[in-house]
């Protein structure tokens, strides 16, 4: 049996948020996170980890039931609320089964009952990591839809096709509706940034999916907010 | 039949109507001097051979005479403006609009609402309202050069009859199409960003 140990500062890594009210537990499980290639970054009370989510700096986040401030189950309720689809793995206490069930119900993707197995953990994350790459082949956002599988963006006016990482960035844009995104977060997740690639990148990116948003008559926008990229429904006040 | 034939005294005229607004095309590009890229790439233009007006007319459901040939279709004198880029082709409509030699009776944006096969362009119907071509009707098509490509090879599937694999064929244009339309509009953006600093 391998361990494999590879401590990874990899940008492209998938980064994962890890909420769970006992220190030590937290610390623990963030370590074996990075220690398998992930980065991973701990908070203690369900408010701070609705907050991390919605700064659409993750990719994934495990989530303990029992938090001071917000349980888990609520924290799950509300990022699907935002139209947020983050990946969720919900821990649970061995005896409460009902708890599995409402937070299956209120959008986990996965729950796994303390004490937890490492292998099975690690093996849920790969899983959930494959899996979001063959979710639902159109992605619906206002009067646009962004279909993965021809890689078009179309409105009920027209339709365009894009280039990969024109698909990309409108992805993630839509993954986080309504929340911003840090620029740099983007170029990370997006292109390798050892070839010098910039901030200013992405900022071309946006503005060709901008303009075929306009030309599309989209009922929504890429908004610039301070370093963030929002994509929002068309505000007619500006 | 030759277009004399068909056309008879009118053709004559006609030929001036198109030769009047290849020179109004002419002048737009004198007149409007933008970094180095031609707002205007290339002008062709045509008067409709007699066979396809023919086809035209019977389509549409109109008489086969000259008579409908004239004044029930509009594009017995066509133009052909290709542009370079998307803004070139609303630039020279903006401008077409305040020329009082014409009267623009229709227009037809289809880089707003492509066709269903993914064809994109701007028509617009006239009326010349003063000079050699007076009281003529003629059609313009302003496209960018890629979207002519497309549209030169779109027309080459009507000429082929009983193709087997027709409806591939469609698809795989229409995915062409809007690839094209797309990068037209990333040039554009590139285009704007050139030309704001």
């Amino acid at each position: 049996m391998q361990n494999i140990i590879k401590e990874s500062e990899k940008e492209d890594a998938l980064k994962i948020l890890v909420a769970e009210d006992e220190v030590m537990l937290a610390k623990a499980i963030v370590k074996i996170l990075k220690l398998n290639g992930y980065m991973a970054e701990a908070v203690y009370n369900g408010l701070d980890a609705l907050n991390y989510i919605e700064s659409s700096e993750y990719d994934m986040a495990i989530l303990d039931v029992m938090m001071p401030k917000m349980d888990g189950i609520t924290v799950i309720t509300e990022v699907r609320k935002r139209s947020l689809q983050i990946p969720i793995v919900l821990l649970t206490a061995r005896a409460e089964i009902q708890d599995k069930v409402a937070g299956l119900d209120g959008g986990a993707n996965y729950y796994m009952t303390k004490p937890f197995n490492t292998k099975e953990l690690l093996a849920v994350i790969r899983s959930l990591e494959k899996n979001q790459i063959t979710e639902e082949v159109k992605l619906n956002c206002g009067n646009i839809i962004l279909d993965r599988k021809e890689m078009e963006l179309s409105s009920p006016t027209g339709c365009y096709r894009l280039s990969k990482k024109e698909y990309q960035v409108m992805e993630m844009l839509i993954n986080s509706f309504g929340h911003g995104i840090r620029k740099s977060r983007i170029l990370e997740k997006l292109w390798k940034t050892e070839e010098g690639d910039t901030n200013e990148i992405v900022a071309i990116y946006i503005s060709y999916l901008d303009n075929k948003l306009a030309a599309l008559h989209a009922t929504v926008k890429i908004y610039l907010q301070g370093n963030e990229y929002c994509l929002k429904e068309v505000r007619n006040d500006v | 039949m030759t277009f004399e034939e068909f056309y008879g005294t009118n053709y004559a005229k006609m030929q001036k109507a198109q030769k009047q607004l290849q020179d109004m095309v002419y002048r737009y590009e004198k007149q409007v001097n933008k970094d180095d890229l031609n707002p205007v790439m290339y002008l062709s233009s045509r008067i409709k051979q007699p066979e396809s007006m023919l086809l035209k007319l019977k389509k549409r459901g109109f008489e086969q005479t000259l008579d409908a040939a004239l004044h029930d279709v509009f594009d017995a004198v066509g133009l052909r403006v290709i542009c370079s880029f998307v803004s070139d082709v609303y630039d020279f409509v903006s401008w077409l609009r305040r020329q009082n030699e014409i009267e623009i009776i229709e227009e037809k944006d289809y880089y707003t609402c492509p066709k269903p096969n993914g064809y994109r362009s701007f028509h617009v119907l006239l009326k010349i309202k003063e000079g050699a071509g007076k009281d003529l009707h003629a059609e313009m098509q302003i496209r960018t050069i890629a979207i002519d490509c497309w549209a030169s090879l779109e027309h080459q599937i009507k000429y082929k009859k009983e193709l087997s694999n027709e409806q591939m064929i469609r698809e795989e244009l229409k995915r062409c199409a809007d690839e094209i339309a797309s990068t037209d509009l990333s040039m554009q953006t590139i285009r704007d960003i050139l030309m704001n600093g």
